[in-house]
């Protein structure tokens, strides 16, 4: 992705960013485990994250966070600050291990979508909002952060392609940094 | 291995700021921010329409799987109740012209003095943090920002954003809603009172003030040598107290706070009923019913009372929502 001119990365991000939020306000509204809407998008930023490292991770979760913000009619910048820290966390693991198993990444993108998750909450209070923290955030944690784990194997691809990264890339990129 | 890079942080550090930025410009109200809004949703409405269509099948699915059991239940009971309320329904529809006419008559606004835009429900939220739902009626259709929003059953929420061709409305459980309300005394607790005061006014003619809707009591006595005819008019006086009605989000009901303290109008009790307050800054226009009392909960102190109440729409189960046409009269002309 270093290489590549951004508005390469970044126009597949867009385009992949229109179809996953569409999932997310669609699909994801409707199949609600145990009442929790599975958060689509930050499980595509997280996957980007584990699959690429933090930097990208955050790129990734700032341009989604975004998108999900003028789709939803939120505070533009409040989702988007909770997706960037969440890939971030989630690419942060990422360094650690060159080459990591398929359940190593679904990890990390569960503790990114953890983290990303609770932020939102803690934005919304930054922005003057009362009474977000509610008690059922002791299940909408463990569910979102589940529900990214279980998807990011079919997601990394995606993010692979979207941001131009390839396995190899990846171990050379690592190796240098 | 790879090791930390401050390439990484300073990434993060730029894109938070970046972020703080535009939250700050957003919140203070920014036209191109709103123009890149209604942009961005232009673009990505047929995308979501695509998206619908695409996932249709699957939800259908997965509702047929969650929902069978719980609909065919649910059918028997609606059923039951329905016969029980055909009687009740006639009744009720005089009441509701007659209560119309007088409105008429006196020149005070009523619910059906406003004009009135029906939606479809489109969307719900994606957030795990929101009460919000998505209709497919907008600015176009004369919807503006605040304007209540019903259903057959009472207040849904209100208007917080439109688009064209769309509107967001927030749920009254959202815990960013907030709407001045009045609670009235449930039917029984105004029988009540309308008996005792018939009581203290002819003690002989009880029955016929027990069963007389109209505040205007009419007594006769008479003991054999003279006959005494007493006509008293008594206002029945039902408004108890005005709060605010605040959502608490999601798992929790909605809660009444700030309650005005008057000891002379009595106790708030269990089942008691709530309406909309209305006046003149209130966004929502008088007379909407919005639930019951679940529950009264006493504070120590200076707190004074809350209520949770129980709406009386049914928040998860909307199909069509009707958005009231009414701005306060603070707002008319702006």
């Amino acid at each position: 992705m270093n290489d590549t001119p951004t508005r390469v990365w970044l126009t597949r991000t867009i385009l992949v960013g229109l179809i996953v939020l569409s999932l997310q306000m669609t699909i994801a509204t409707e199949i609600r485990p145990f009442g929790v809407v599975i958060q689509v998008v930050l499980a595509f930023t997280v996957a980007a994250g584990a699959a690429s490292g933090p930097g990208e991770g955050a790129k990734a979760g700032f341009v989604l966070g975004l998108m999900y913000d003028l789709a939803t009619g939120l505070p533009l910048g409040s989702t988007a600050i909770s997706m960037a820290f969440g890939g971030y966390v989630a690419g942060w693991g990422r360094q650690y291990r060159l080459e990591p198993t398929w359940w190593m990444l679904a990890a990390l993108a569960a503790i990114g979508a953890a983290v990303g998750e609770v932020l939102v909450p803690v934005v919304r209070i930054l922005t003057g909002e009362t009474g977000v923290f509610e008690p059922r955030i002791a299940l909408i944690l463990p569910v979102v952060a589940l529900s990214s784990g279980l998807l990011s194997p079919f997601f990394i691809p995606i993010a692979r392609w979207a941001l131009v990264i390839r396995p190899t890339e990846i171990r050379v990129a690592d190796a240098d940094t | 291995m790879a090791t930390y890079s401050p390439g990484r942080r300073r990434v993060i550090f730029a894109l938070t700021l970046t972020s703080l930025f535009l939250l700050t410009l957003d919140i203070r109200g920014n036209q191109v921010l709103d123009g890149a809004r209604s942009g961005f949703g232009f673009i990505f409405r047929p995308i979501n329409r695509a998206g619908e269509v695409v996932t249709t099948p699957v939800v259908r699915l997965w509702r047929s799987y969650r929902e069978f059991d719980d609909l065919e239940e649910e059918n028997r009971q609606l059923r039951a109740e329905i016969d029980a309320q055909r009687s009740a329904e006639i009744s009720a529809q005089n009441a509701i012209i007659e209560n119309q006419d007088l409105l008429a008559l006196a020149g005070l606004e009523s619910l059906a003095s406003y004009g009135s835009v029906t939606g479809r429900l489109v969307g719900q939220s994606p957030s795990n943090f929101d009460q919000q739902v998505e209709i497919d009626r907008g600015a176009l259709h004369g919807i503006r920002v605040g304007m209540a929003a019903i259903n057959e059953a009472g207040l849904v929420g209100k208007v917080t954003s439109v688009a064209p061709q769309s509107s967001i409305i927030m749920l009254v459980t959202d815990p960013s809603y907030a709407v001045p309300v009045k609670i009235l005394a449930s039917n029984d607790a105004a029988d009540a009172s309308a008996t005792m005061t018939a009581t203290s006014v002819a003690s002989s003619d009880v029955e016929a003030a027990a069963t007389d809707d109209v505040s205007a009591i009419s007594g006769t006595e008479s003991d054999g040598s003279e006959s005494t005819t007493t006509t008293t008019t008594t206002v029945v006086e039902i408004i108890r107290e005005t709060g605010v009605l605040r959502g608490q989000g999601s798992d929790r009901l909605p809660r009444v706070s700030f309650i005005a303290s008057g000891t002379g109008f009595g106790q708030i009790e269990v089942g008691d009923t709530v309406f909309t307050a209305g006046g003149s800054t209130s966004l929502a226009p008088p007379n909407i019913p919005l639930g019951r009392v679940l529950n009264v909960i006493t504070r120590a102190g200076t707190a004074g009372q809350e209520l949770e109440i129980e709406p009386t729409a049914d928040l998860s189960r909307l199909q069509f929502v009707r958005v009231v046409l009414y701005q306060p009269a603070s707002e008319v002309g702006q």
